[in-house]
């Protein structure tokens, strides 16, 4: 578990870019931090992995606070994908570059390669591959395999589809699902809210360092208050659902204005107009 | 006017062609958005609008790019640069200065622009991005969406006919990114500039690009107004091209037989035609 206790942080002699956050991931949690460029969103990111120690309060990894946690502790239990997969690739090969995490903590053993052999294979990289050489989308999957690779309890993802083109983004945002669906907790920064809306069951809106909401993925995405405060737009047939429930009378308290993803939106318009055409026979 | 005839590149470490055979007219003043899957060609076909391709990359050139009437593969790269002006994908790899005001001036004094002249176009181009204020700012304590805006106001200083922009918001958030596409449309109707912008984000190409550029195995497989090329969603996800989720609602209620309209290119266009569906 995760936890944030009033916590402040600030870069050098500035401003506190974060303010008094509080909160709690609970294990096997998947959620997303959303808000604008500079809301402290990555900043959170730093506090969880210990990069950065707050200027005040406390973060808690397992009840464990980061301050007095050791590198390698906070290493092994929280995984870290930065923005830029460039900035943590440094092996020559694909096969090393999986293997790197294993050997710095002194694990490379036969299990080791065989799971470096499991993830070659099933993201269908070219082992003897140059990383640098790779494209940015095979790089960024890459540098998550590596993460992947080593089970950790917890990971955290800045920005992972930023760049990605809609194939790779979906073998990214799967590969993370899949890996929250066998007990690890994600935490991952995303500005795309049709991703947020997909794959995030809770959602932290941040802005000017502080907490605005905090709560299931839709009520937050669809609270107009919060989108305004946090200069969010909601995933596109949410946004739709919104408006014809707030602008259409007869949509109100129907499917179509609670409507999230396109099926759900698909079968209660085709519902609506279906139950129109057959109004006289409806007791309704 | 961009004239593009029979385009063939092969990077000379290739073994195949990374854009074939495309032929393409861009009139002046075109918000052109181009997209595609990863490895698609669309990178390369845009460093064919600046003079890239032939003239940083050796390989295999086939074919003309024609810019106002200039053969970029037979004038100088530096002739290419004062009619086209680029905004890298690395925005942090064509910063030279590190105060706001010396990156746009370096460009122009480079280009050897008229003393008189500079405090103007160094004025109108800051305006133009809406960052008059950050003009003695230190470039490293800019948001990343404030310096894309420096990024696309130095280039625009130079006043090119075509500014040609590569994920312009690949790292900025939602409203900073809508920000960077409203300055840009506008800049390229007060200006009549054409401007080139390849982008991931299918939605934000869709609601303000004029024409939409789908390219696949180097070759470009649709062209046309964006709601024209949504309308193919279908064809486009094979290609591994996704759709604004608005236009992909309003397809499925046109493969329903519930909307004969036009594909929506927005929430905006979807509300209407859902509206229309409910009526």
């Amino acid at each position: 578990m995760i936890e944030f206790r009033n916590v402040s942080a600030s870069y050098a002699e500035e401003l506190p870019v974060l303010r008094d956050v509080s909160f709690t991931v609970p294990d096997g949690d998947f959620v997303a931090f959303v808000g604008t460029n500079g809301a402290g969103k990555s900043t959170t990111m730093r506090l969880v992995n210990g990069l950065l120690k707050p200027t005040s309060g406390e973060v808690l990894i397992d009840g464990a606070s980061t301050r007095d946690l050791k590198t390698s502790e906070l290493a092994a239990k929280v995984g870290f994908l930065f923005q830029n997969p460039d900035r943590q690739i440094c092996c020559e090969t694909v096969r090393e570059e999986l293997l790197f995490g294993f050997k710095v903590l002194g694990r490379a053993d036969s299990e080791a390669e065989a799971r470096v052999d499991a993830m070659i294979e099933r993201f269908g990289f070219d082992a003897d591959a140059e990383p640098f050489l790779l494209n940015r989308g095979t790089r960024q999957l890459l540098a998550l395999a590596s993460i992947i690779v080593m089970e950790p309890p917890v990971v955290v993802l800045d920005e992972p589809t930023t760049g990605l083109d809609f194939r790779e983004c979906g073998k990214v945002m799967d590969a993370i699902a899949a890996m929250n669906a066998r007990g690890t907790t994600v935490i991952m920064v995303c500005h795309d809210m049709e991703v947020v809306g997909d794959y995030a069951r809770r959602v932290i809106a941040m802005t000017a360092g502080q907490v605005v909401a905090d709560g299931p993925t839709f009520e937050v995405l669809r609270d107009r208050a919060v989108l305004e405060r946090a200069h969010l737009l909601p995933p596109q047939v949410a946004g739709v659902s919104m408006r014809l429930g707030e602008e259409l009378a007869g949509c109100a308290g129907t499917p179509v204005a609670w409507a999230n993803t396109l099926d759900e939106m698909e079968r209660a318009l085709a519902d609506a107009v279906g139950s129109s055409a057959t109004r006289g026979e409806d007791a309704r | 006017m961009i004239e593009i005839s029979n385009l063939t590149f092969r990077y000379r470490e290739g073994s195949a062609p990374v854009v074939r055979d495309v032929s393409l007219t861009v009139p002046d003043g075109t918000f052109l958005g181009i997209t595609g899957a990863a490895g698609s060609g669309k990178s390369t076909l845009t460093y064919a609008f600046n003079g890239i391709i032939p003239h940083c990359y050796p390989g295999d050139f086939y074919g003309s790019v024609v810019i106002d009437g200039l053969d970029t593969c037979t004038s100088s790269l530096t002739d290419v640069s004062r009619l086209v002006g680029s905004v890298c994908q690395d925005i942090e790899s064509q910063m030279v200065s590190s105060v706001v005001e010396d990156e746009i001036l370096y460009g122009l004094e480079n280009f050897g622009v008229p003393k008189d002249e500079i405090g103007r176009r160094v004025s109108e181009a800051l305006d133009a991005m809406g960052i008059a204020d950050l003009r003695h700012r230190s470039i490293a304590g800019l948001s990343g969406g404030q310096k894309q805006k420096v990024a696309v106001a130095s280039v625009i200083a130079l006043e090119p006919r075509v500014l040609v922009l590569d994920e312009p918001t690949a790292e900025l958030d939602p409203a900073s990114s809508v920000g960077v596409f409203e300055l840009l449309r506008r800049y390229a109707r007060e200006h009549g500039t054409t401007v080139i912008v390849v982008e991931q984000k299918i939605a934000l190409l869709s609601e303000y690009a004029d024409e939409l550029l789908i390219v696949d195995g180097g070759t470009v497989v649709f062209k046309g107004a964006p709601a024209e090329v949504l309308a193919h969603s279908d064809e486009l996800l094979e290609i591994g091209v996704n759709c604004p989720r608005a236009t992909s609602l309003v397809n499925r209620l046109r493969r329903r037989g519930l909307y004969a309209g036009p594909a929506a290119r927005n929430v905006d266009e979807a509300v209407a035609a859902c509206k229309e569906v409910l009526a």
